[in-house]
């Protein structure tokens, strides 16, 4: 299929940007690496309004110089993609070592670990309607189903949460199927009316069924443990006490991680490029052969599966769930998080999902009134930078 | 026996007559201008708390006219305002996302619904309590041996004289058709001379304003309103356009027939209806997207090179 391509007859060095000086491009990206994480941690610990509003600002600017200046948006690219090992290693480290400075803040860390999830639940919409442009309004319900049926799982059962985290993906990925399959007839916004449907009947099942505890939910869901160490308890490393958050901090981490090597693997193997091309052209893609409604129903399953995981981790990181957490405005949130953060864009889905999670908490200074700033900004975002804030990339071929 | 399916009946024409008022403007707006304006029932709810704000003021104004004349002409102030928030929020925001792709417009929509409500929370006082809204029409009249509840009866009919009023304009007036010329093809309008933008904002007013009408019915039905009423009213609108077929008028009057009945023949028969209710109407509007994936009347689309 590629070789119909002309892209992919061009050698890595025709398509590559501007040529970055080893040197140079590792500075550069270590310096944004370091950068970034400086203004996430200074973000999180920030407690006057004021600075945090200043914050936004200066990230606002950052992306309007970004915008303006084409040529250093370019140049930072072309570092990264040299460099990508460093970029990966130095990433990897940082996100190791993020919990040591946070000033042992259990609050920064409890943001951060649902900012964590929020951006699994936003990569795994993003097979959906980043790659192949199909509207899923359900993703809340099946972050929902996950984490009910693992919670259920624990709570009736005292199955242990490493056994009720792949069933509860497995039980997901089967309403995924069963969502997916008859509403691959149609298209768009009847789409869109069929997946909204289907969370609203999930949510009111949740809420009114006797099993799922009704609208006071499921309480008292044990906490993992690992190796004899409680998740509840506080992480010891190296002599450096931790807070418990800690634990599910990097187990949310890893599961940030294995989603973005999924989500890079299934990119570049031929179901990524199958999605690409129904989100280009469906008539087209099905001339050249591509099951479409195979694909599609594939993409739902997929979203169903991550958002399950993802609904596990929760469900036993708090320790009670109710049917409000699963709402129809959740799936509103991870479609923003994916439309603002950018198409189709791994980077982008993850930044627009901490944006969307952190916002809110850190605009509690307004109390009563963030869920207007929430709206106002989403609305804000959407008009001044329609793309999301790092759009849409063409695929890179060989390479 | 025969007393209570007449009583199911009425309800269910009341029912159905309030969501055909919203369904027809989610269905015209996406007809005219091929988008999802979700917030359309939000704006829709405005229209009783202004119709609350407006009633102290007319007070005053009108001296010793009884209550129920200036609640009347405060709904009448109350319709035409929201009608012009309606053409408001076309030109401040949502023109913004008309040639924008569907779901972006959509994620949109549904961000300024959250705004309205949230607005409508802080501005109003005392706005996250339900308030009461009187009903216009009290009393009720004998008919086949039931009595019938005015306002019912009363609902039903402007439900149809504002519906039946819509089709006459877009069937038979001038502007009716600039408004089906735009949604057939904007551009080819344009070179007729008509302009796009002040069609669209026309019908943002249209829209609105029957919105308005269903939306004080509903709370007068309700007896109260809530700033957060209009999220299950915008889903079960949305829907019986949807289902109904978007783009088309008698499809959205099915439509809000079908989820009426389901919803008052669930209330009628299942034990615990009252909160399974959402359950029965969404699992309907799927089945039927699944046998009818454009809905019932709307328009099968046959993609062709």
């Amino acid at each position: 299929m590629s070789a119909s391509n002309p892209a992919s007859n061009l050698t890595p060095a025709d398509v590559a940007a501007p040529v970055v000086a080893a040197p140079r491009a590792i500075a550069l990206v270590a310096a944004i690496e370091l950068a970034g994480a400086l203004f996430l941690r200074q973000f999180l610990l920030a407690e006057d309004w004021r600075v945090v509003v200043a914050m936004l600002a200066l990230f606002g600017a950052a992306l309007v110089a970004m915008q303006r200046r084409p040529a250093l948006e370019a140049r930072i690219e072309a570092a990264f993609a040299d460099q990508a090992r460093l970029a990966a290693l130095l990433g990897l480290a940082i996100v190791l070592a993020f919990p040591f400075v946070l000033e042992k803040s259990t609050y920064a860390l409890h943001l951060l670990v649902l900012a964590q999830l929020y951006a699994v639940l936003a990569l795994a919409l993003n097979f959906q309607l980043g790659s192949a442009n199909i509207p899923n309004f359900a993703t809340g319900a099946s972050y929902g189903i996950g984490a009910y049926a693992s919670a259920l799982l624990a709570v009736n059962w005292d199955v242990s949460f490493w056994l009720a985290l792949p069933a509860a993906a497995v039980v997901a990925t089967v309403f995924g199927f069963l969502l997916g399959v008859p509403s691959m007839r149609t298209r768009d916004s009847y789409l869109a009316l069929v997946t909204i449907a289907f969370g609203v009947v999930i949510h009111q099942l949740l809420n009114n069924l006797e099993f799922t505890g009704g609208p006071n939910g499921l309480v008292g869901i044990p906490a993992p443990e690992l190796f004899g160490h409680s998740f509840a308890s506080p992480l010891v490393i190296l002599g450096y006490d931790l807070p418990a958050q800690a634990n599910f901090y990097y187990l949310s981490a890893l599961l940030v991680g294995i989603a973005i090597l999924f989500a890079r693997r299934v990119h570049d193997s031929r179901v990524g490029l199958a999605w690409n091309a129904l989100r280009a052209d469906e008539l087209a893609a099905r001339c050249q052969g591509i099951n479409a409604t195979w694909y599609k129903v594939l993409a739902f399953a997929v979203d169903a599966f991550l958002a399950g995981f993802a609904g596990t981790i929760y469900a036993f990181y708090v320790g009670f769930i109710s049917p409000d957490n699963f709402t129809f405005l959740v799936s509103v949130t991870i479609m923003t998080m994916v439309i603002a953060g950018g198409m189709d864009n791994t980077l982008g889905v993850i930044v627009g999902a901490f944006l969307l999670t952190l916002l809110p908490e850190k605009l509690r200074a307004f109390s009563d009134y963030r869920i207007l700033f929430f709206g106002v900004t989403v609305i804000a975002f959407l008009m001044i930078r329609p793309q999301g804030l790092f759009p849409q990339r063409l695929r890179r071929y060989g390479a | 026996m025969a007393a209570q399916v007449a009583q199911q009946l009425l309800n269910l024409a009341t029912l159905g007559a309030i969501y055909a008022l919203i369904a027809v403007g989610f269905s015209l707006l996406f007809g005219v201008l091929n988008i999802i304006h979700f917030s359309h029932a939000d704006v829709a709810l405005t229209a009783p708390f202004l119709a609350l704000a407006i009633v102290p003021a007319l007070a005053g104004a009108l001296g010793g006219a009884p209550f129920q004349a200036g609640f009347a002409l405060a709904a009448l102030l109350a319709i035409v305002a929201t009608g012009f928030l309606g053409g408001i929020l076309y030109a401040g925001i949502i023109r913004r996302f008309r040639n924008a792709p569907a779901m972006m417009a959509l994620v949109a929509t549904v961000a300024l619904g959250i705004v309205l409500r949230e607005l409508i929370r802080h501005l109003f006082p005392n706005g996250s309590n339900p308030h009461a809204i009187p009903r216009l029409v009290t009393g009720s009249v004998d008919l086949f041996g039931t009595a019938v509840p005015l306002f019912n009866l009363v609902a039903i009919a402007v439900s149809v004289l504002c519906v039946g009023g819509l089709f006459l304009v877009l069937g038979r007036t001038r502007l009716g058709l600039h408004i089906r010329a735009v949604s057939q093809d904007r551009d080819a309008a344009r070179l007729m001379a008509i302009s796009p933008e002040r069609i669209f904002r026309l019908t943002f007013f249209i829209a609105s304003a029957i919105g308005a009408v269903g939306g004080l019915f509903f709370a007068g039905y309700a007896g109260i309103v809530r700033f957060d009423f209009s999220v299950d009213v915008g889903l079960i609108g949305f829907s019986a356009a949807v289902a109904g077929g978007l783009g088309s008028m008698p499809g959205a009057i099915i439509g809000s027939l079908l989820i009426a009945g389901i919803d008052t023949l669930v209330q009628a028969t299942v034990p615990n209806g009252a909160s399974y209710r959402l359950v029965f109407v969404f699992l309907l509007v799927i089945a039927v997207l699944v046998f009818r994936p454009s809905g019932l009347l709307g328009r099968t689309v046959v993609e062709k090179v």
